[in-house]
């Protein structure tokens, strides 16, 4: 088949228009009368890319032919599949009965090529053409609209007053392709068979799935683990086999009762090693209660995404400028990644300077950036600011006072300050503070403030460090 | 007579007592502290326990202008900071050269789990961080550091256990490379080498810095 489409597609498109009505010129033996095609041509009356994803999903079930023409159309070819459906009537009304069920209905049609299916459907006429030879005479009608020519090539033959089909093949061919382009010439060449319509084939996204009944119901941890091991190897060559990773994975534990239980690991990169996953499951599975013992096992994996092979490399990251960049990124993710999953996802953040007068406002966290090896690291803004502690106390601490003198481990001594910090005054809970840089007791460096609103508590709220 | 001496010894292959392994190493950016540090400053790959009599000792302080080289490097790895006591200050860090965007900080709470000690080894293991800082208040058993101490060589890391100062502690064998002191006095530190392998033991008082110190210390 494939081989036949291929010697379809270098032949000659300008071909010398034939003599009469379509009766195959000599160079294009070998085409439509030795392998008959019929199309069946889907319109949504509203796109919806959605939906159409779905119906080429469910026009699998037919054919293996079928190419989605975004945004409202689906053409399928199902010459092949008649025989198993019991003739094209029947055929059709399947894949109707299908469309109901998935709650569409669109307009279909039945045509020997996929673009008189297609025009047929947008002009929304009943057409159900089987046979090649019909097939001229029933397009014909069409209006010229429906293929979705530009509009200016549309306005100009609407000028010579070319609405139809028809009307468009009786034109003569060197002229027509000189003056609206040979492109337009093809698409009417293909609209009648004189040429070849090659399509990308949609295929359906993969998915891995794997299963796994245990002869006796197993109970602990390490015996589940144990059991999911070679499927997550299948898993691993499957995407190996695929240089595909994942980032989601679901493994459904049944139990008694239809009682099931999912243990989904989710990724921040698309991975594909066994030992990977192995390790990730046995974090998840360690923290789940079970509700009783696992008779089956199934995996389920996300949507395959790319994977760049990470290159290996002889030595160490940070060995002799080992690892490499890449090796780095993925490296500094998986041990975010790593560390997420035993202690939470907010255990894990980076830390970023905000534009801030109030202290506490000043820094916060972030999430943690991917390494940008590329970008220079020291273009960071240089800020001339009063010093600042490096550790800040989540809530200012009140001190204790004694004889009117702040206290934190014996009296405290003010080296410097009073450094002034006001919000604003429209602010509701405003603050007025004066700072200062003291030691305590034990000569630790501290920052503390009084509140310059009676009454006048001392707080600490940062260690020097 | 002293130079030609000194270029001899300098020669790869004579080992001398003190020396007896070549270290890779960081200026640690007081050159008081590289001088009795072996190899010349902070080693590059390895464990450094710091041992303060109190939070907030200048153990930060000190480690911060290594802290800042690090983390300006072009192909710098992650700045770890596991289980800190309280909140590091984000411009004060960026103020003094720290490039934020290097920096890690887990937040992993102590207990019968070992969180923080867990983290470590994974942060070291990783070979995705440059410095790890873990702060752990918990007793440790010397196998612990001994293995956190083998895990920062598969990672090429440079890891600090910043612990609190009990005579107990001080006591214990430590398998880390170096172990200091610190001690807050006189608006300095006091720092105390308590192990240094391949360098020399001693205690003295050190200021950390003019604008650290005008920062309050």
């Amino acid at each position: 088949m494939a081989a036949l489409q291929l010697s379809l597609a270098v032949a000659p498109a300008d071909s010398p228009p034939p003599a009469g009505p379509p009766a195959a010129p000599p160079e294009q033996v070998g085409h439509a009368p030795a392998m008959p095609e019929l199309w069946l041509g889907v319109h949504l009356p509203q796109p919806d890319p959605a939906l159409l994803q779905r119906l080429g999903v469910l026009a699998q079930r037919f054919t293996p032919r079928v190419s989605l023409e975004p945004p409202d159309g689906l053409v399928l070819e199902v010459q092949g599949s008649l025989a198993l459906f019991g003739g094209a009537a029947r055929l059709y009304r399947a894949f109707r009965a299908g469309c109901h069920a998935a709650g569409a209905a669109p307009v279909l049609t039945l045509a020997p090529t996929p673009l008189a299916a297609l025009v047929a459907g947008r002009s929304g006429v009943s057409f159900k053409v089987l046979d090649s030879q019909h097939l001229v005479s029933a397009v014909s009608t069409l209006p010229l609209a429906a293929l979705r020519w530009p509009p200016q090539v549309l306005q100009r033959l609407s000028r010579l007053g070319v609405y139809r089909v028809g009307q468009a093949l009786r034109l003569p061919r060197a002229g027509f392709a000189r003056r609206f382009g040979k492109e337009t010439l093809q698409m009417l060449d293909q609209l009648v068979a004189r040429d070849a319509d090659l399509r990308p084939l949609f295929t359906v996204p993969e998915r891995f799935r794997a299963k796994r009944q245990f002869v006796r119901e197993r109970e602990h941890h390490g015996e589940i683990l144990q059991a999911l091991q070679p499927l997550l190897r299948r898993l691993a060559e499957f995407l190996e086999a695929r240089q595909c990773g994942i980032t989601r994975i679901t493994c459904r534990l049944r139990h008694r009762n239809q009682v099931h239980t999912d243990c989904v690991v989710r990724l921040a990169q698309p991975e594909a090693a066994a030992a990977r996953f192995m390790e990730w499951f046995a974090e998840r599975l360690g923290k789940m209660a079970l509700p009783g013992p696992v008779r089956s096992l199934e995996l389920r994996s996300g949507e395959l995404l790319s994977r760049a092979p990470v290159p290996e490399s002889l030595w160490r990251p940070g060995e002799h400028g080992g690892g490499g960049e890449s090796g780095l990124l993925s490296g500094s993710l998986e041990l975010i990644e790593r560390l997420r999953m035993r202690l939470g996802e907010g255990a894990v953040h980076g830390l970023a300077c905000e534009d801030s007068h109030c202290p506490e406002g000043a820094s916060r966290p972030v999430s943690p950036v991917a390494p940008d090896f590329q970008r220079d690291a020291s273009a960071r803004p240089v800020t001339r600011q009063p010093a600042r502690p490096l550790w800040l106390l989540e809530e200012p601490q009140q001190l204790r006072e004694q004889e009117g003198w702040p206290q934190l481990a014996g009296p405290l001594r003010l080296r410097h300050g009073p450094e002034r910090i006001e919000s604003h005054w429209w602010e509701a809970h405003g603050i007025a503070r004066d700072y200062y840089h003291a030691t305590d007791g034990h000569g630790i460096a501290v920052w503390v403030f009084r509140e310059r609103r009676p009454p006048h508590r001392w707080f600490l709220h940062g260690l020097a460090g | 007579m002293k130079t030609v001496l000194a270029r001899l010894l300098e020669h790869p292959g004579i080992w001398r007592g003190r020396s007896f392994t070549r270290l890779d190493t960081l200026s640690s950016g007081f050159p008081e502290l590289d001088a009795r540090l072996a190899g010349g400053g902070w080693p590059k790959v390895g464990l450094v326990e710091i041992l303060a009599t109190h939070l907030g000792s200048g153990e930060l302080r000190l480690l911060l202008p290594l802290l800042a080289t690090v983390t300006q490097r072009p192909q710098a790895r992650w700045c770890t900071w596991i289980a800190p006591p309280l909140n590091p200050y984000a411009p004060a860090l960026a103020a003094r050269g720290v490039n934020l965007a290097r920096m890690l900080v887990v937040r992993a709470a102590k207990g019968p789990q070992r969180a923080p000690e867990w983290a470590t080894e994974q942060a070291l293991i990783s070979g995705a961080c440059d410095v790890v800082l873990t702060w752990i208040t918990d007793p440790l058993r010397p196998r612990i550091v001994r293995r956190l101490q083998l895990a920062t060589q598969r990672g090429r890391t440079l890891a600090f256990l910043l612990r609190p100062w009990s005579s107990r502690v001080a006591q214990e064998h430590s398998p880390a490379l170096l172990r200091l002191g610190i001690e807050p006095r006189n608006g300095g530190v006091c720092l105390s080498i308590l192990k240094s392998r391949g360098g020399t033991m001693g205690q003295w008082w050190m200021a950390l810095d003019g604008a650290q110190a005008q920062a309050g210390g």
